[in-house]
């Protein structure tokens, strides 16, 4: 484990700036359903002006978390360690994850980040860590889109993608009916700001190493 | 829906599942936005779906006035649905539990919307509360069309109405996922929920049993 974590994403220092424009704290969402290569092809039409760099952070932002989230259902499915329902709920989550990790990539083009590296220590060859994790995960990223969608400016894109984020809450609600736990704890989602998304995933250790990025500034650590 | 509202912008509302907060002008001339309507290709949403009025306090009355109406039909339909008796087991929680959740989400949108709230509906739920089947059915299909009545007027509210629709819409798809994991069905058969227009929600509620 290196002292790299996804603290490292937050180059702008954008959570110090996000809170005072407030709160379109919800839905920020992306993506891409189908994930047909002549549809994403529309993301690098030449004829698209760049997005501006604060969207570019929040979306490479969420694209982090769907790297983490596509890397583990992927190496969970691949394991072949997992009961029926587990491994069934591994194939079509982590199928739907790659197509927004491609959709974000596709959006973001040349300033997407890379991917990073993971180990998930195990947790993807046992049905009962493997969900309990599922579950740690996909509530994390309910929170992180809340949190995160203030700082969006376009509306284009907020506009594009909201439904990924109730996506996610889908899959929070299927991974805990499948563990027993209550699909929907309380009347109100309420949304994290990155700091403490990243606490959390810092104290996994899943993410094992950062990722490159084409950006010009260099990583400015606040976690 | 009770109509308070200039009726061309509830026509536009009805045309536009998801619009731009920019300017149509600012979308016409491309800038920041042809990235988004890129995005837009990749997830299905339509491109006459980003062009209109920007929010408004007065469009926030008539998006929250529509989610009133989501609320009331799940807070009427689940009451219908426990008074009726015919649940059991796992369903009857389900129901008890979202029944309280849907009242909490009332009580939001209708303190967001004060006076300019309107009045309940008259409902009729018998047939879709009449048996355990019906109702997970039913139940099933209110949960998506809540989902997607929030997704489609994401991007046509101010950012106060934002924040309070948002803690509320990945609730609703957390419910929609509950009761089709009890049903058997797919939690999450998309890889993206697509929105619906205003029109499409209230066609759906009447279908549902709200008297609109």
């Amino acid at each position: 484990m290196s002292e790299l974590d996804l603290a490292a994403l937050d180059r702008d220092g954008a959570l110090e700036e996000a809170r005072d424009g407030l709160s379109r704290a919800g839905f920020l969402g992306t993506l891409a359903a189908t994930g047909t290569g002549a549809l994403l092809a529309l993301a690098d039409d030449a004829g698209a002006a760049p997005l501006r760099r604060s969207d570019v952070e929040v979306l490479n932002y969420a694209l982090s978390l769907e790297y983490l989230q596509a890397a583990f259902y992927t190496e969970a499915e691949r394991s072949k360690a997992l009961s029926k329902r587990a491994a069934e709920a591994a194939r079509v989550v982590g199928a739907v994850e790659r197509a927004h990790v491609k959709a974000f990539s596709s959006l973001l083009g040349r300033k997407a980040i890379a991917r990073p590296r993971f180990d998930f220590q195990g947790v993807t060859e046992d049905s009962g860590d493997f969900i309990k994790t599922a579950v740690a995960f996909e509530d994390l990223a309910v929170a992180a889109y809340k949190g995160q969608a203030a700082k969006l400016k376009s509306g284009a894109v907020l506009a594009s993608a909201i439904g990924i984020h109730t996506v996610e809450a889908r899959h929070a609600a299927w991974m805990r009916y499948l563990t027993g736990v209550q699909p929907a704890a309380s009347a109100f989602d309420e949304p994290q700001t990155r700091a403490e998304i990243n606490q959390v995933v810092k104290a996994t250790g899943f993410v094992s190493s950062a990722p490159r990025t084409s950006a010009r500034r260099s990583p400015r650590y606040t976690g | 829906m009770v109509a308070t509202a200039d009726p061309r912008a509830r026509a536009s509302m009805d045309e536009a599942p998801i619009r731009n907060r920019s300017s149509r002008a600012e979308l016409l001339r491309g800038g920041a936005c042809a990235a988004g309507l890129a995005l837009a290709g990749v997830t299905g949403v339509g491109l006459p779906g980003v062009v209109g009025a920007a929010p408004s306090p007065a469009q926030d009355e008539r998006v929250l006035n529509l989610l009133l109406m989501v609320e009331y039909a799940e807070v009427g339909f689940y009451e219908a649905a426990l008074r009726g008796g015919t649940l059991s087991g796992e369903l009857e929680s389900f129901a008890e539990i979202v029944a309280e959740h849907e009242r909490a989400h009332l009580a939001v949108v209708r303190e967001a919307l004060g006076s300019a709230a309107e009045p309940e509906p008259r409902h009729d739920f018998a047939a879709a509360t009449g048996d355990p089947d019906a109702f997970a059915d039913a139940a099933g299909r209110l949960e998506d069309l809540a989902v997607a009545a929030y997704n489609g007027q994401a991007a046509n509210v101010t950012p106060k109405a934002f924040a309070a629709a948002a803690r509320i819409v990945s609730v609703e798809a957390r419910h929609a996922a509950w009761i089709r994991s009890i049903g058997d069905r797919p939690p999450a058969p998309d890889a993206t929920d697509q929105p619906k227009s205003a029109a499409e929600v209230r066609e759906g509620l009447r279908k549902l049993g709200l008297q609109l």
